[in-house]
């Protein structure tokens, strides 16, 4: 496999993991839906949360999160409504960033975005 | 039942708005309806961040009713009630009975001072609600007797408030500023005049509006200034209505019953003086309400600007239009102009030469409405002291604005008494038809005015005019019947009569 896509597989891994420790409780990973796929989805403070993973390694331009633009938030939006819609989910959910930056020693640094469409997308 | 209430305003007037929440799952939004403009719709962000202050999260989609849905509502005063309503729908407190709260959030949860808590506390008095404002405008609902309010500082305390744990600080009455602010400029400091000093206090008691005119520097605006405090104090109703108008512009307030004096340049647009603008707001007329309206340099103003001024002076209030919807401002002003007699500024100007053509001096006093010169009841030459006058002049500037003001006040209550029955207050605002029936010649004055009016080609309005202003002049004197005494001293005030240019 290409290599990009292994530390994409182990970030999403990782992310999970680290994730659990937080607090999250997981219900499903790599959901594959008509229009996008949901890396993780799980349930924290009574909300069913969304977790897109970013993986990267430092030295590039960008940070990970960054890499989450306007039209991939609409994505992630239109695929986790249909989502919640389909396992029959009425209550409050949202949208987290799982951003890793693999070091030059390659030991993984997570950061975790809560929340991330508050105040961008209109009602 | 619906308990939480803000208000927006109407003009100078509150209206009541029914904030209703409803909280349902979905990503996170605030969405609020009911045609609110932008600064409405802001305040999504500054609710949320102040109930987060709080440790109040909130999730799932939040669906923000203004009802009536079809008055559009504008300003930052809703920005308390709906975060009550939010915090009220989550159960995160409990507001007992219906309630009215105004207020701007600050994204720490502090809560700013905002425009029209006057009309708000009206509206809660009337309504019987208790009321909520920010601390910024407890001074203004001290003002209003008998409502329940309390002040806010931060949206903490008024939590803890409506749970029950602490107290907030009830807005007390206050208290009436006691005795009169001093007279500022003092008809005693103003040196010789009289014939100007004369010409206010007949204005100030029957309402007459006047005009002065006179050369650079002989002192027109310090009469003009004057005149505030030779009017009657404000009445308790006046004074509600002086403080509707500053609390909808968000004027600080003043507790004195001194009549409002609002001088305009003739730079200001029609809309700072007459009220309106994107935002509807009261202008410059509305904030001299019961109180004096200047405008010096009166030649120099824009036509459109006098004209639009000519509504006000007639019915007292001022109508505007707009896309949005029209209101009503109130707009009762005793009116007073002052002008220079030619461009040089020294026509009939005892020492200096007149350097203005014939033509350039008609050109001058052409620029006057003639409508609005029809609603000036006192035209007054203000001659420029010479040197001589002025240092002879020192020490005595004859009587203080006090004793000026006791001689209006019993002439305004001689004239309440007399037209209470007909509905009118003072003499100025008279109708033809029944000054006619009711302001009686002797035989003498009926005679004399014959004469005059033959002589000087007085016209059917102008004779009217000098009857109600020699009607003002007899009240002052206190007595019953007009005789030649006042006629001759109304007709010196005449329009034209004291213009150098008619001489």
């Amino acid at each position: 496999m290409a290599k990009h896509i292994d530390l994409g597989a182990a970030g999403e891994a990782m992310a999970a993991r680290e994730l659990l420790k937080l607090g999250y409780r997981l219900i499903d990973t790599n959901v594959r839906m008509k229009m996008g796929e949901l890396d993780i989805v799980a349930e924290e403070g009574g909300e069913m949360v969304v977790v897109e993973v970013r993986t990267r390694t430092l030295g590039r331009m960008v940070p990970p999160e960054a890499t989450v633009g306007p039209s991939k938030i609409r994505k992630l939006v239109r695929t986790g409504r249909t989502y919640m819609e389909s396992v029959g989910w009425e209550g409050p959910w949202r949208i987290d960033i799982a951003a890793i930056t693999v070091g030059s020693d390659g030991s993984p640094k997570l950061e975790v975005f809560r929340d991330i469409t508050v105040g961008i997308i209109e009602p | 039942m619906n308990v939480v209430h803000g208000v927006t305003l109407q003009g100078i007037k509150a209206l009541k708005v029914e904030v209703e929440v409803e909280i349902t799952g979905g990503l996170f939004v605030i969405a609020v309806v009911g045609l609110p403009d932008a600064s409405v719709k802001e305040a999504r962000e500054r609710v949320r961040a102040a109930l987060r202050s709080l440790g109040v999260s909130v999730k799932g989609r939040v669906a923000v009713n203004l009802a009536p849905a079809d008055s559009p509502k504008e300003g930052a005063l809703l920005d308390l009630p709906i975060a009550v309503g939010i915090a009220h729908a989550k159960g995160e407190i409990r507001v007992p009975g219906p309630t009215l709260f105004m207020g701007e959030l600050a994204l720490d949860g502090r809560v700013r001072r905002v425009r029209g808590a006057v009309p708000a506390a009206l509206l809660a008095r009337d309504l019987g609600f208790p009321l909520f404002v920010p601390e910024g405008n407890a001074r203004e609902v001290s003002l209003v007797k008998g409502v329940r309010a309390w002040q806010v500082g931060h949206i903490r305390e008024l939590f803890a408030h409506l749970r029950g744990q602490s107290q907030l600080k009830v807005i007390e009455q206050a208290e009436e500023a006691t005795g009169d602010p001093k007279p500022d400029p003092d008809f005693s400091d103003i040196k010789g005049q009289v014939a100007a000093k004369r010409a206010l206090e007949i204005a100030a008691a029957g309402h007459h509006n006047v005009l002065l005119t006179g050369s650079p520097g002989s002192g027109k605006t310090l009469l003009a200034r004057a005149l505030k405090d030779i009017l009657p104090p404000l009445s308790d109703e006046e004074m509600m209505e002086v403080l509707l108008v500053r609390s909808t512009v968000g004027l600080p307030l003043d507790s004195s019953r001194r009549r409002p004096f609002r001088a305009i340049h003739h730079t200001s647009s029609t809309i700072s003086v007459c009220g309106g603008g994107t935002n509807l707001r009261p202008g410059e007329v509305s904030l001299a309400h019961r109180g004096v309206l200047f405008l010096d340099e009166f030649t120099e103003f824009r036509r459109d600007l006098l004209e639009s001024l000519r509504q006000p002076l007639e019915d007292g209030f001022i109508s505007v239009s707009r896309a949005s919807g029209s209101v009503t401002y109130p707009a009762r002003v005793l009116f007073v102009a002052a002008c220079n007699p030619c461009p040089c500024g020294f026509l009939g100007d005892p020492v200096e030469p007149c350097r203005c053509s014939p033509s350039a001096v008609d050109r001058y006093r052409r620029k006057m409405s003639g409508p609005i010169l029809d609603r000036i009841d006192l035209c007054v030459t203000v001659p420029r002291l010479t040197p001589d006058e002025l240092v002879q002049a020192e020490g005595q500037g004859g009587e203080s604005s006090t004793r000026v003001r006791e001689r209006v006040l019993r002439a305004r209550e001689v004239q309440w008494d007399r037209w209470k029955n007909l509905g009118y207050q003072c003499n100025a605002e008279l109708p033809e038809k029944a000054l006619r029936k009711q302001v009686r010649l002797d035989l003498d004055g009926r005679r004399f005015l014959k004469d005059v009016a033959g002589r000087i080609r007085l016209s059917g309005r102008g004779i009217s005019r000098v009857l109600k202003v020699a009607r003002t002049i007899a009240d002052l004197a206190g007595e019953e019947n007009l005789s030649t005494v006042h006629l001759a001293e109304a007709l010196a005030f005449r329009e034209g009569g004291d213009l150098p240019w008619d001489r």
